[in-house]
């Protein structure tokens, strides 16, 4: 006890928090529904502010169309639908874990979801960067 | 045991809880929809200004996109509250942060449907 109270080194707490040695599969799955949840969230909120250019009229929303072509855009575009899709498939697992169900499998739920999350992210990849 | 489930966090409300999983699952149904439906089915490309009034154009496009981000707003805000509660705030913090996540999640309600009735009625207009 006495050792969890004292005040942390900066070491110690960035090891506590960032080092990504001897956790559990469990640890991985969480960090990835919450490191995409935050940048999911950063999206849709970026993405309602965007389309106010559709109230600003046509010329507003052609320029927007023509700045989002650029490849950083459609790279960071390619970025949500890998989150979307961990993030998805991943919740599918957390769904049916809250319910009861394949809890004693989860872990392999969790492979499983990442193998389909990964084939969509690799026709998603085609189809997005390829012209 | 009951550990190893997924359970309400300490300070959500079971109703909650269930309303982000629920929400969680009709956003994914709802994604893989529109994106068979609109990629696979449709042309893959950026639709224009005039595109996007006609397809608003259609009433029941404006409600399913209506209700899509009501539970997408919802879903979000609940998610960041459970990060939120992971970090063990105070009550005082924890107030602070449902009315703000509160007033945001109806500033951005209305404004989304403030902008697909603009956009409905332009494309019903014209």
């Amino acid at each position: 006890m006495g050792e969890s109270l004292r005040k942390p080194t900066t070491r110690a707490w960035m090891q506590a928090w960032f080092d990504p040695r001897r956790r559990d599969l469990g640890t991985f799955a969480f960090v990835l529904n919450r490191i995409t949840a935050l940048g999911l969230t950063l999206y849709l909120f970026l993405h309602l502010i965007m389309l106010g250019n559709l109230a600003r009229g046509p010329e507003a929303y052609e320029q927007f169309l023509t700045t989002i072509e650029h490849p950083v855009f459609v790279f960071g575009e390619y970025l949500v639908v890998l989150a979307g899709l961990i993030h998805g498939f991943n919740g599918i697992r957390v769904a049916l874990t809250s319910f009861g169900i394949g809890v004693p499998y989860q872990k392999r739920i969790f492979v499983a979801m990442m193998v389909i999350a990964a084939a969509a992210g690799i026709i998603f990849g085609v189809r997005m960067l390829t012209v | 045991m009951l550990a190893e489930k997924s359970a309400p966090k300490t300070g959500e409300n079971t109703w909650l809880w269930l309303l982000k999983i629920g929400s969680g699952l009709l956003i994914l149904t709802i994604l893989i929809i529109h994106y068979i439906v609109n990629h696979f089915i449709g042309e893959e490309i950026l639709l224009t200004y005039d595109e996007i009034l006609r397809y608003y154009s259609n009433p029941i496009v404006p409600i399913m996109e209506g209700i899509f981000l009501i539970f997408v707003v919802v879903h979000a805000l609940l998610g960041l509250r459970s990060i939120v509660l992971d970090l063990r705030p105070t009550r005082a913090v924890l107030r602070v942060i449902n009315g703000v996540f509160g007033l945001v999640g109806v500033v951005s309600i209305v404004y989304g449907i403030w902008l697909l009735v603009v956009i409905a009625s332009r494309g019903s207009a014209g």
